[in-house]
């Protein structure tokens, strides 16, 4: 039996091999999956969050906790799938039309789904149409909003427009988040939230589908 | 006074006749094409096309006619080769996706794939793969990150370090005669030199290298200055002295036709935090910085500007002790970087280049009025004792309505108390 509060440690220390061998480990020796996610795995991402919050971390140990998060997932995800686990919340996620952009959208992405969160992932330069189609393929609580560039923020409107005129926009809630995006555009264009960093957005998806932080 | 004397006063702190005025001198103070051609036509100059010289940000060329115009007080001294190592000569006409005419370098090259993206190609080549994609309908490229698996036990610092050598005469002779040319007028005089960013995460992609090796991914990169410091160290260790080489033979060929040095347009700030800790900076760029700046101090007349957007008060003590003259592009947008606590705290000891009006907010989506009222506010704080260079905070971003970004302008001439062009 591995010893898995080295997983917590490796995820928190952004150590992917390491969370890769143990999570491989520790599901052959047949430990519960959601066991493995929820007492280790979650809570070091929570505290790599906190860590971030309190600029104890920065983006370089962010991406190196994200990516030893997901080498641990590989092995914990499709037992966790057979299992009929549900995920604290589904969310689509993309960089808008126009934006090539996606540094920041992938750290929200990967602490989402280190959150516990199902993300599906949609890339940059997404089109509002293919948003309104993830809504209706992936059935999600949240769909994620990023751009970079003051050109492209307006997407972010066309792409609630685009909800509403679909009408769905009332299945989901919209967060939005980047460099130039502010409380006052997120109110402006009707989204629900706005992430100024990756944390938040985490701590608003929780809000914003009752899902509890370990 | 001469552009070059208010300049000069403005960057030694102390009070020149007026504000001096940077737009177009380097590739973080300059203005998207498209706002350079509407400038052109509001003040009636010569209708012409204008020469993209950044693909990469799209950047037109300010010529002198429109910097009279605006009265711009700084030239500047560009690399031979653009971010796609695409020399900045034999200009061809191009039109951009608005429909707009302009001027691009000869080997300017460029695909449309099936998403209708404009694909661009590293030194022209398209037997290479793109490194640059515009998406449809877009204003800017951005780079096509072209990463090789990463193994660790063969990782060689040599790859990071293609595109670091000692300057071509080819590249020597160009910005000996662009300085020359520069000086030659009555404006302050920048040059890029090239070879001095360390780190600049717009650059470790290298859009320019058609088959780049090493590190090229831009998460990885990041990951790597936590994971693979040393690594790093021996990158920057062998840039830095290829670095000092090329400063020494632009020093001697150029006398003393420039005055500032755009050294490094590495970002340490986020909207809200930094990319790292101070400690982290000042244990893996300080020593590389200060090196660099320390050799220019002693052997030139050279002041050194440094560029990084974002939250970076808490990295300017250390900015300054590593020898930096001149912080651009000053974002006060930013958390932390309010203007008066800035100008206050470390205005005496570093130039403020930029910080004039905000690029994000105010200027693309502002009224007139407001555009005025913030820039007015901000020459008032930045311009006391000396130690500022108008700029807006980087680049004037393309779909910038021309009547903003002349309110901006009417409004510094209006506080410098000279008259204003229509």
């Amino acid at each position: 039996m591995p010893d898995l509060d080295k997983l917590y440690e490796a995820v928190l220390n952004g150590d992917h091999k390491t969370a890769s061998a143990i999570a491989k480990d520790a599901v052959e020796a047949g430990v519960d999956a959601l066991d493995l996610v929820a007492r280790y795995m979650v809570p070091a991402m929570d505290e790599v969050g906190r860590r971030f919050e309190c600029e104890d971390y920065f983006v370089p140990e962010l991406l190196l906790s994200a990516r030893a998060m997901k080498a641990a997932l590989e092995y914990v995800r499709p037992l966790l799938a057979a299992q009929g686990a549900q995920p604290a919340g589904r969310v689509v996620i993309g960089t808008v039309k126009g934006d090539l952009h996606d540094i920041g959208k992938n750290i929200v992405s990967a602490l989402l789904e280190g959150g516990g969160f199902e993300v599906t992932d949609l890339g940059a330069d997404v089109a509002p149409e293919r948003f309104v189609e993830a809504v209706h393929t992936h059935q999600p609580d949240l769909i994620c909003l990023s751009a970079l560039l003051t050109v492209t923020m307006p997407s972010m409107r066309n792409t609630i427009q685009a909800l509403e005129a679909a009408g769905v926009r009332g299945k989901v809630k919209v967060l939005v988040g980047g460099a130039p995006v502010t409380r006052e555009f997120a109110n402006a264009i009707g989204a629900d939230g706005y992430g100024e960093n990756a944390a938040v957005a985490v701590s608003l998806a929780r809000q914003f589908t009752g899902a509890q932080a370990a | 006074m001469t552009s070059r004397e208010r300049v000069a006063n403005a960057i030694n702190h102390r009070l020149p006749d007026r504000i001096p005025v940077d737009f177009g001198s380097t590739g973080v103070t300059g203005i998207h094409v498209s706002c350079v051609a509407a400038l052109r036509e509001h003040y009636g100059l010569e209708p012409r096309p204008v020469r993209v010289h950044e693909p990469y940000q799209m950047l037109g060329l300010v010529e002198d006619d429109l910097k009279d115009a605006m009265g711009i007080d700084v030239d500047g001294v560009f690399g031979r080769k653009t971010l796609f190592g695409i020399p900045a000569d034999n200009w061809k006409p191009w039109r951009t996706q608005q429909g707009l005419d302009v001027l691009v370098p000869g080997d300017f090259n460029t695909t449309v794939d099936s998403n209708g993206d404009i694909l661009i190609y590293p030194e022209g080549d398209f037997n290479a793969p793109p490194s640059g994609r515009m998406p449809n309908g877009g204003y800017f490229f951005d780079t096509i990150i072209r990463q090789e698996q990463i193994d660790d036990d063969s990782l060689k610092p040599e790859d990071n370090l293609e595109e670091f050598s000692p300057i071509s005469d080819e590249d020597l002779q160009h910005t000996v005669a662009g300085a020359a040319l520069a000086a030659s007028g009555t404006r302050a005089v920048v040059a890029g030199i090239g070879g001095t960013a360390f780190g600049d995460i717009a650059l470790v992609p290298a859009p320019f290298l058609k088959h780049p090796k090493g590190i090229r991914d831009i998460g990885e990169w990041y990951m790597s200055t936590r994971s693979r410091r040393e690594y790093i160290h021996t990158i920057f260790s062998r840039q830095c002295e290829i670095a000092l080489g090329n400063l020494e033979k632009v020093h001697a060929a150029t006398g003393t036709n420039i005055d500032v040095v755009f050294l490094c347009g590495t970002d340490f700030g986020t909207q809200t935090s930094t990319f790292c800790s101070v400690g982290t900076f000042r244990e893996l760029w300080f020593p590389y910085y200060k090196t660099v700046n320390d050799w220019i101090h002693k052997h030139t007349e050279w002041k050194c500007f440094k560029h990084s957007c974002g939250s970076v008060i808490r990295f300017i003590p250390s900015f300054i002790e590593a020898g930096f003259d001149i912080l651009n592009p000053v974002q006060c947008s930013a958390t932390g970087m309010d203007p008066e606590t800035l100008k206050r705290e470390y205005g005496d000891r570093i130039v403020f280049w930029g910080g004039g009006v905000d690029t994000q907010q105010t200027l693309p989506f502002g009224t007139p009025a407001q555009v005025r009222t913030e820039v007015i506010e901000r020459c008032r704080i930045f311009s006391q004792g000396g130690g500022f260079v108008f700029n807006s905070i980087h680049n004037v971003q393309a779909a910038t309505p021309v009547e903003n970004i002349v309110a901006m302008i009417n409004a510094v001439h209006d506080f410098n108390g000279v008259a204003t062009h229509a």
